[in-house]
């Protein structure tokens, strides 16, 4: 009776379906012809159920429940009531006008600005940026396009300057004062990550790219300060002064150490059996950097010291974004971690992963302090304002699942959640 | 089931015929007393002979439980008797063998690593997670090989790359390529033969991580990602392949199977249902039995997908290049199923290549040199006069299975 009622009410948004397979999305379907296809939706009734603009989410959740391992299996319960869609179930703030692609990169502005902005990076080619008041209100503030999707961002540390990254394999820094962006770096593939470097008698913009290299730029001069060989592709890098960490592909990890000129610290093993995917620098009680959170597409992170007083108690790992939690005896559904980001006051982490959630963790106390509802996207981003009272999260498609499961119409969205209280510290007993 | 006490004491009359449990390690402590016909006397005698000779892997110490001195390998006093056979031809024939020399190469340590790697193969297939990943039994080894890594970004921008240029199919098939190999891999490691399990191991002592295959694929292919982008017909279809965790059912290997050998055999790989026109996605039922077939499952499928190659290879060997010869027909029952699959996989690369030639077929026998970095074949000049007699024989001998793959010329 309720798929009768939809099936009515809206005709069919255009959405491209694996069945068809051409690269422009198809004529609007009429669920007949869906039916025709043989989708291996297990569920009839469902398949007449794509034709909302609402349960836009749920069509996502449709085509998935031809795979085992889709959010499907966790996303029937949800779709029980027509009008919740579970876009936001932790009903935190929207950003307003969010990138039409999916989300890359989330940052912060830095506490020499005064109040909080936000960037962003999407695979829509641009960078957005949001005032972010404290009533939690956003407002759109400017954005600028790269030639290619953007893979990250970062803030100078007098925030006037935002620095980004690109598949178009350019870093462009963009004056937020004069709302111009020129490019600063480049590369011979698309550059992951960029961050800025503030040192005592140096400063400098760091870019890891696929091309296999590390690169330091002056941002007045075209070619790099200074260029590092990677042992293979870069996949994340964090700085926090004077430690910086660069994760690459094959399971590399290597710690540099910035004091003077950048160099090589340490080669590390990785902790991890997979492919790494985020880390993020942690720092102890004095406010030194000492060691690094590293999150793989295995549902696992890895806490590593670089010095610690005992290697084989201080360094763990730790698993997470899985299906089952605790019942490990049935096969679980295992989710990549997308990002990692440390409470700038608490020391505690948070993670979030392609299953839609987000978790908060104690490392010292190796306990968690709370895991989030499940998101009808995976969340691609995180990061905390410099001050640890807004957390930010980005619900939109990490390709985890390939191509399939790619739809442009859906919304991205990006959530802004009071952090405050959620991740103190549990008191060790 | 109720523990022998007689075992226990080593003194059980009815050996392995007992219907009690004889605890693995509990029990073979030879006893001079206990007059016994015992049911395997002169299959124990025979095994003490081959002590020396290398033994075939099924007899791991781990199935016959060890139990220290004794038992009987000094020889003399405990198998001169017959009456003293049973109490050494229980359960742990072998006990004395392993302990005093693993002659089946895998200690403890290695054997953690192998049962490591089957388990977290087996994750890696149910639980859906990336599979374009590399991946390590432990932290601190290489690199097992033949896992090609890639990121999330890499392969979405080569889609966005691709539809820009209105060539998904083309990113389509690439990634259909990619997910067919890993899911061969993959099932290569849930079920290791012996001489997998040997090279893995020499693999994972060695710290230098083995050259990636991507080089054959990366020198050949237009984008600088290194996606194969294999000259694939007009006749192939787009068709979807799906990240699932299915292995009984995908959808994607079949199709790309059947599209991808546009100009070649499809049957050559037993996959007889699926014609030479792809099947378009979403008619499961076409591409079930055929994937079943295809899914290199260990023994009946394989060797189905092994004999009924052979005359796939045979009629086309002559377009073959030299690594896709035929399938040596006489081999051991391990070797025949690691090489029938690398044989398949192989010709499936050849074929699918077709111009490509030997460039792609280098490839993935580089893929497949990771599990056997020794060749196909081994001259005769590196094989004992046991093993070349063992070759030359209408039988192979148990206890003296050579591990090594016969000469070529020994083949026919």
């Amino acid at each position: 009776m309720r798929e009768k009622q939809l099936r009515t009410r809206r005709p069919q948004s255009a959405v491209p379906t694996p069945a068809a397979g051409a690269p422009a999305p198809p004529p609007p379907l009429c669920s007949r012809r869906l039916r025709r296809e043989a989708r291996p939706a297990p569920c009839a009734a469902l398949r007449r159920a794509v034709s909302r603009e609402v349960s836009s989410a749920v069509r996502t959740r449709m085509s998935l429940f031809g795979s085992t391992s889709g959010f499907g299996t966790g996303g029937t319960s949800m779709f029980g009531s027509t009008t919740a869609d579970n876009h936001n179930p932790m009903k935190d703030i929207e950003v307003t006008s969010p990138p039409d692609d999916s989300i890359s990169c989330l940052a912060f502005s830095p506490p020499t600005l005064p109040g909080n902005f936000l960037i962003a990076g999407s695979w829509a080619n641009d960078v957005r940026c949001w005032e972010v008041q404290d009533n939690g209100q956003t407002i759109p503030k400017a954005q600028q396009m790269h030639t290619g999707p953007v893979l990250d961002g970062c803030w100078s540390d007098d925030g006037s300057k935002v620095f980004t990254a690109s598949c178009d394999k350019t870093a462009k820094m963009w004056d937020l004062n004069s709302n111009q962006a020129i490019q600063i770096a480049q590369h011979d593939a698309p550059v992951k990550t960029i961050h800025w470097i503030k040192a005592p008698n140096y400063s400098c913009v760091m870019t890891g790219s696929w091309d296999k290299t590390l690169k330091f730029w002056d941002t007045r001069s075209p070619t790099p300060m200074m260029t590092l060989q990677l042992p293979e592709r870069c996949y994340c890098a964090d700085v926090v002064h004077p430690m910086a960490a660069v994760a690459t592909a094959e399971r590399g990890l290597i710690v540099y150490q910035l004091e003077n000129q950048p160099s090589e610290f340490r080669r590390i093993e990785s902790p991890l059996k997979h492919q790494h995917r985020c880390v993020a620098i942690f720092k102890d009680k004095v406010n030194k950097p000492t060691g690094f959170a590293l999150g793989s597409i295995e549902g696992r992170v890895a806490i590593h010291y670089i010095n610690p007083p005992n290697p084989a108690k201080d360094n763990f790992t730790f698993k997470c974004h899985r299906s089952n939690g605790t019942n490990t005896s049935a096969p679980q559904d295992i989710y990549a971690v997308n990002g990692i980001a440390f409470h700038p006051v608490h020391g505690t982490l948070a993670t979030v992963g392609s299953d839609g959630r987000f978790s908060f963790w104690d490392k010292d106390a190796r306990t968690k302090l709370k895991t989030s509802e499940q998101l009808d996207q995976p969340i691609s981003a995180c990061c905390f304002n410099h001050n640890g009272n807004i957390f930010a999260y980005a619900s939109s498609y990490d390709w985890s699942k390939g191509h399939e499961f790619y739809n442009p119409q859906k919304k991205n969205y990006i959530f802004l959640r009071n952090a405050a209280e959620e991740l103190k510290p549990r008191n060790k007993k | 089931m109720t523990i022998c006490q007689f075992f226990l004491q080593g003194r059980c009359r009815f050996g392995d015929r007992c219907w009690n449990e004889h605890p693995r390690g509990g029990g073979g402590r030879p006893h001079s007393a206990g007059p016994v016909r015992g049911a395997g006397g002169g299959w124990g005698a025979a095994s003490q002979r081959y002590a020396n000779v290398i033994q075939p892997p099924i007899f791991k110490h781990s199935t016959w439980g060890g139990s220290g001195d004794g038992g009987g390998f000094s020889g003399a006093s405990d198998f001169g008797s017959p009456g003293n056979k049973s109490a050494v031809f229980s359960q742990n024939r072998f006990s004395a063998l392993s302990s005093a020399h693993p002659a089946d190469g895998f200690s403890d340590e290695e054997q953690r690593l192998l049962d490591c790697v089957a388990k977290d193969m087996a994750t890696w297939e149910s639980s859906g997670q990336w599979m374009f990943s590399c991946y390590s039994p432990e932290a601190g080894k290489p690199n097992v090989s033949g896992f090609r890594e890639f990121s999330a970004e890499e392969v979405r921008l080569e889609y966005y790359n691709c539809s820009a240029n209105n060539n998904t199919e083309n990113y389509i098939n690439s990634v259909n390529q990619l997910v067919q190999e890993w899911r061969n891999r993959l099932q290569e490691l849930k079920a290791l033969n012996a001489s997998g399990k040997e090279s893995l191991l020499s693999q994972l002592k060695n710290a230098v991580t083995q050259p990636l295959p991507s080089l054959g694929f990366g020198g050949q292919q237009a984008s600088s990602f290194g996606f194969p982008s294999f000259p694939v017909s007009s006749s192939s279809s787009a068709a979807s392949f799906s990240f699932k965790a299915n292995p009984s059912v995908p959808p994607g290997n079949a199709a790309a199977v059947g599209s991808s050998a546009a100009a070649s055999n499809p049957p050559t790989f037993g996959v007889t249902s699926s014609p030479s026109v792809p099947n378009p996605v979403g008619s499961g039922n076409s591409s079930a039995p055929s994937a079943a077939s295809f899914s290199f499952k260990t023994s009946g499928t394989t060797s189905g997908c092994g004999t009924s190659g052979l005359s796939g290879f045979g009629s086309s060997a002559a377009a073959n290049s030299s690594s896709t010869a035929p399938l040596p027909v006489s081999a051991t029952p391990s070797a025949a199923t690691g090489t029938s699959q690398s044989g398949a996989s192989s010709a499936s690369a050849a074929q699918t290549a077709g111009a490509s030639g030997h460039n792609v077929t280098s490839a993935p026998s580089a893929v497949r040199d990771g599990i056997r970095p020794e060749r196909l074949y081994t001259p005769r000049s590196e094989l004992t006069a046991e093993e070349l007699r063992q070759f030359a024989a209408k039988r192979f001998t148990l206890g003296k299975i050579p591990l090594k793959p016969p000469p070529a010329d020994m083949l026919h």
